[in-house]
């Protein structure tokens, strides 16, 4: 009889690189469902719009990572047993992060780069400098304007069957955070994703949140992170007010709508702590998540517009410059003496 | 409770073996004992091919500072000096042993009253090492360079399923806090502690029925062996990590510990200690965990060193068919088997069989950089990227990341998702950091 032959240690944890990405697929779910019945309760037909482009994205980054494996000619059961999700949570962001009026190629061609150019190309799993989605969701973006989608695509102004409050037609209650459009949606609207227009994953936080708990529970992601980032943005966009010549009242006001509005929840709880694009070291971590909330808030107020998937790329980016600084001293480590002259 | 920074709580599946009383295994008709059983050089042999020895007799001389004496385990004849493949797959001597059934033991004079040098002289002869599982010769580890004037005990045993230590600890209590005492004396030190993981309440209760056992919390007069609880966590019984728990000294990067006044021992070793100052026999039986979902009936045995593992096996009705995995020493640490072809040594302190349900046999995937290992690591490194540098082939890469400063615990590689290598990356750029340089 032959037995395994392996270096210690000779039991491992049950949690694998599949299992995670399957974990953030489930995390993402109430989100997209609740995102997509939130727009058809706005319009029916936003609803089955929705659903299509979720799966048109993660259909073609799906297809995409087969394809660019079997052009390299990987065999494709190899491409199955390599196959670990990541490519759905890819799909699934970049879905999310569409309008319900997006092209459709807009979701086939932002899934194809995300997963061709900036995850394959690099390398695949684990390789990317920056986060896939992120990436395919800017590319899209400044690609195909009008095709891309956006709120002007909600034709009139819906109101909230909560507290009947809305949003000027055409804008998103971010923009009037900013003071460039009237918005009467009170905070647990925008909390809940009632009445709210805008991307399709991005709606209702508290979906979001749930999510996020999930992740959690589960022990994939650190609540700490998430929450840094979201509160560093609303803290510094009440700095900002202040700075601005707002009275202590109105600035402090800011904060909760500034929070809950725009991508924030979504990029802070599942794209700006992407394992892979993130400092590995803890400090490390303090500083990224610290850096994205005010470059969040600073270029949001100096933009006009939603800014979190172009933080988080240009967070992404620095990740290397922090991980370079930021070295950690190994226990028991004391600073060498100075040599004597 | 107290512990140290990272690390992470492994199911210990201790109780497979926890309630198991020690056993005496029976004289069996072969024995091949291991010349190198310790770190040093091998003991070399100082009887005939032929000769018939006793049990307890001296048959192999330490040859040099740190080197130990080894004892014959049986009465019988020496047969043959054979090569063998050790547990870890290196060659080394075996002196092979025909057992003649006669129950003679040779003994060495009972100290009462020991000396210090009495103590220290005992140890090197009856060929104690560091029963942990690295060897040390425990003459050598009492009396190092620095001044000391901590004594720590490591009973822990964070390493899962076995439970060798917690057996003696519960079963033996008086004469393991003997060989404790007297191994203080031997140091010279005045304080000791036990430091003990928080799952064996038993162990933990028995040793505090004795005088001048205390818990930490409770009044300490001197003198006094000081028991602290430590949280259940891997790898709370390494060196570094258990004197950080129980005194807060760290143990500078590349030093030992007594650069920081301690002397860590191991419960096996203790009690090996009383045994030979008190009774004076020597060091050729150690108790042994037999456990895992393999194999049929997990005993703790006390066993004679250089018994065959198939015969120790036939005590606890063999292994399952569906084993897949064997291994020597403890599931972290431990060296698997290519089969059950070898023998016990000094430093065994358990055999396990796996199924395929408890043993790892998934392959490695791309990292994450989830910084799961980053966040265990005991000795605050950075696992990925020694992983990272090591496997491109850039050492010196690894070693700016700490790899030297690695003690090959395996925390990182059991929570990493992607199942890297990361232990065998850090061996890895060992071996290679001395052609660096």
């Amino acid at each position: 009889m032959r037995y395994v032959n392996s270096g210690s240690p000779q039991i491992r944890d049950n949690t694998n690189t599949k299992r995670i990405m399957i974990d953030v697929c489930i995390a993402l779910l109430p989100a997209t469902i609740v995102g997509c019945v939130l727009l058809g309760l706005l319009n029916p037909q936003y609803a089955i719009q929705s659903a299509i482009l979720m799966v048109i994205s993660v259909v073609s980054a799906v297809a995409t990572e087969f394809v660019y494996k079997l052009c390299s000619k990987v065999p494709f059961k190899q491409i199955l047993d390599e196959f670990d999700y990541t490519s759905v949570v890819t799909g699934m962001l970049i879905g999310m992060n569409l309008y319900q009026n997006s092209k459709w190629y807009a979701a086939v061609l932002a899934s194809v780069f995300a997963i061709a150019v900036v995850k394959m190309l690099f390398g695949g799993t684990g390789k990317n400098i920056v986060n896939p989605a992120i990436a395919g969701r800017i590319f899209a973006y400044i690609s195909f304007g009008a095709g891309f989608g956006g709120t002007m695509g909600f034709e009139r102004t819906y109101s909230s069957p909560l507290t009947y409050g809305s949003v000027q037609a055409g804008a998103t209650p971010l923009q009037a955070v900013l003071g460039e459009a009237k918005c009467t949606l009170s905070n647990l609207d925008l909390f809940i994703g009632t009445g709210v227009p805008g991307c399709i994953g991005e709606i209702s936080k508290v979906a979001l949140l749930l999510g996020g708990v999930y992740l959690v529970c589960r022990g994939v992601l650190n609540f700490r992170w998430p929450l840094i980032y979201i509160a560093v943005t609303g803290v510094t966009t009440v700095v900002i007010e202040l700075i601005g010549g707002a009275g202590f009242t109105d600035a402090l006001g800011v904060f909760l709508p500034s929070i809950l509005s725009g991508g924030l929840f979504l990029g802070a709880i599942f794209m700006a702590t992407d394992y892979v694009t993130a400092p590995i070291t803890k400090l490390g971590k303090y500083i990224y998540y610290a850096l994205l909330g005010v470059i969040t808030a600073v270029l949001r107020d100096a933009v006009g517009a939603e800014v979190v998937s172009f933080a988080i790329l240009l967070g992404n980016l620095i990740v290397p410059l922090i991980d370079a600084y930021v070295v950690r001293r190994p226990f028991g480590w004391r600073k060498p003496a100075k040599e004597v002259k | 409770m107290k512990t140290f920074r990272g690390g992470r709580h492994v199911p210990d599946n201790k109780h497979l073996t926890e309630n198991v009383a020690i056993e005496l295994m029976p004289i069996v008709p072969d024995y091949y004992v291991c010349l190198a059983q310790h770190i040093g050089k091998p003991a070399s042999l100082c009887v005939e091919i032929g000769e018939t020895v006793c049990e307890g007799q001296l048959i192999a001389k330490a040859d040099g500072f740190v080197s130990a004496n080894i004892h014959s385990p049986v009465c019988g004849t020496i047969v043959e000096v054979v090569k063998r493949k050790t547990a870890q797959g290196r060659m080394a001597d075996f002196v092979h042993i025909k057992s003649n059934g006669e129950q003679k033991v040779v003994t060495l004079e009972p100290l009462t009253n020991p000396t210090k040098e009495q103590i220290i002289a005992r140890i090197a002869e009856a060929g104690i090492v560091g029963m942990g599982g690295a060897g040390f010769p425990t003459a050598v580890k009492i009396q190092p360079k620095d001044p000391v004037d901590t004594l720590i005990i490591n009973a822990a045993e964070c390493e899962p399923y076995l439970n060798c230590d917690n057996r003696i600890m519960i079963e033996r209590t008086k004469e393991f806090i003997e060989g404790v005492r007297l191994l203080a004396t031997a140091c010279g030190v005045q304080h000791v502690y036990i430091g003990i993981e928080e799952n064996k309440p038993e162990a933990y209760a028995a040793m505090l029925a004795l005088d001048g056992v205390v818990d930490e919390r409770g009044p300490i007069t001197p003198g006094d062996i000081v028991v602290v609880n430590l949280k259940a966590k891997y790898p709370q019984g390494a060196e570094k990590t258990l004197i950080y728990a129980c005194t807060k000294r760290k143990v500078p990067t590349g030093g030992l510990p007594a650069a920081v006044g301690c002397i860590v021992n191991n419960v096996a070793t203790a009690y090996a200690v009383w045994d030979a100052v008190v009774n004076g026999r020597p060091l050729y039986r150690r108790v042994m965990t037999l456990s895992g979902q393999g194999v049929r009936r997990p005993k703790n045995i006390d066993v004679r060193v250089g018994t065959p593992l198939a015969s120790i096996l036939e005590m606890c009705d063999n292994i399952t068919e569906d084993t897949v995995k064997l291994v020597m020493g403890g599931p972290m640490m431990g060296f698997t088997l290519p089969d059950l072809d070898v023998t016990t040594t000094k430093t065994d302190s358990g055999f396990l069989a796996f199924t395929d349900k408890e043993a790892s046999t998934l392959l490695p995937t791309p990292c994450i950089r989830c910084g799961r290992c980053v966040d265990v690591c005991p000795m605050a490194l950075t696992p990925l990227m020694i992983d990272f540098y090591a496997t491109v082939g850039d050492f010196k890469g690894a070693i700016k990341y700490g790899a030297m400063n690695c003690f090959e615990c395996g925390t990182c590689a059991y929570v990493c998702p992607a199942k890297r290598p990361i232990v065998q990356s850090v061996r890895l750029t060992k071996m290679k950091a001395k052609e660096i340089k």
